[in-house]
């Protein structure tokens, strides 16, 4: 990996770290969901720093260049949280959809006794 | 029996007095008009009819509007509750005839077919109802006509189902999976009319989401269904 990708992965990662904090104390952003992103921009300061590893690994497995192997951990990174992102927003239209039916039902029910 | 017939209206103003008058005028069944949120004055006409009517603070569509249908059946009681499209196309008439097959205990569901007695005829739209009725006996075994029809009369049984799975919809996916639950079905020939006024829930751009939806969720999702009592 050369240096450049090295230094940019990781002042990527301080940044979204940054932000992630700041977030948080913003009350924007609940603890749990930011643990992620701060693992996934852990993991990049971590790929920086041991690329000799990196590139061991991608060369086993058969990648071209070893910055193929890092953008492929990060799609797979996004790929799942998007996923994630997607069973919580059905997981959350499923709960204003009762909301809505049960809204409608007490006022049915307050209607009938005028 | 408790009969309820359960009318979902979106943005019906046009149609929903007639086809609350033509179920009042041919049957003495309980009815409720479920407007899901109209934009239009459909919730000002059923209001000065004085129609019995539960409206839905959000949109949430046809799916949803049943569901809530389904759950009052459930919470008041009634033994077979009917779902009747609020845009003139179904008749009132016919409502006996459903209700007597599930009182005979011919069935647990009765829908109201078009085609029981009468060819299918060619079209478009034919042929994704022909899709959905091989789709189901693939998984099923069992011949279902009139696939997409909107006039199905439900038992307890089948109420309590649609009561405790909220991920049922009023659509042929839900025929296969009560079949797998060991729910008996059965069709009842009906004539239906064409639609006077508005739009269908069902436009043509969204025809063949729907069909992909359909029929993945009949492959797919549905056919795994595990009968009653079985784990």
């Amino acid at each position: 990996m050369s240096i450049t990708l090295r230094v940019l992965l990781i002042i990527a990662s301080f940044f979204s770290f940054l932000l992630c904090l700041k977030r948080i104390k913003q009350a924007k952003l609940k603890i749990t969901n930011s643990v992620v992103w701060m693992l996934g921009s852990l993991a990049l300061v971590l790929m920086a720093i041991f690329s000799n590893a990196v590139e061991w690994i991608a060369t086993k497995l058969g990648f071209i260049a070893p910055v193929n192997f890092v953008f492929l951990v990060m799609i797979a990174f996004l790929l799942m949280q998007t996923f994630i992102d997607n069973i919580r927003i059905s997981t959350l239209n499923e709960k204003i959809k009762e909301l809505d039916h049960y809204i409608a039902l007490k006022e049915l029910e307050k209607n009938k006794e005028k | 029996m408790k009969v309820l017939i359960i009318i979902p209206a979106y943005n019906e103003a046009l149609n929903i007095e007639k086809t609350v008058k033509d179920v009042l005028a041919n049957t003495d069944y309980d009815y409720i008009v479920i407007n899901d949120c109209s934009k239009d004055n459909t919730k000002e006409v059923c209001e000065r009819n004085n129609f019995h009517m539960l409206s839905l603070p959000i949109n949430y569509g046809l799916t949803s509007a049943i569901q809530v249908g389904m759950k009052y059946a459930y919470q008041k009681n009634y033994d077979i509750a009917i779902q009747f499209d609020g845009d003139g196309q179904h008749q009132a008439k016919y409502l006996k005839d459903l209700v007597q097959e599930i009182q005979n205990k011919n069935c647990q569901i009765a829908i109201g077919s078009r085609f029981v007695e009468n060819r299918k005829p060619h079209s478009l739209r034919m042929l994704g109802s022909n899709l959905i009725s091989f789709c189901i006996k693939l998984t099923t075994g069992k011949k279902i006509k009139d696939t997409t029809s909107g006039m199905r009369a439900y038992s307890r049984q089948a109420i309590e189902e649609f009561v405790k799975n909220p991920s049922l919809t009023p659509e042929p996916d839900t025929i296969v999976y009560m079949i797998k639950r060991g729910i008996n079905v059965k069709e009842v020939q009906v004539e239906m009319s064409d639609r006077e006024f508005g739009e269908s829930y069902l436009k043509p751009i969204k025809a063949i989401e729907y069909m992909f939806n359909m029929v993945f969720s009949i492959l797919f999702i549905r056919s795994t269904t595990k009968k009653k009592g079985g784990k």
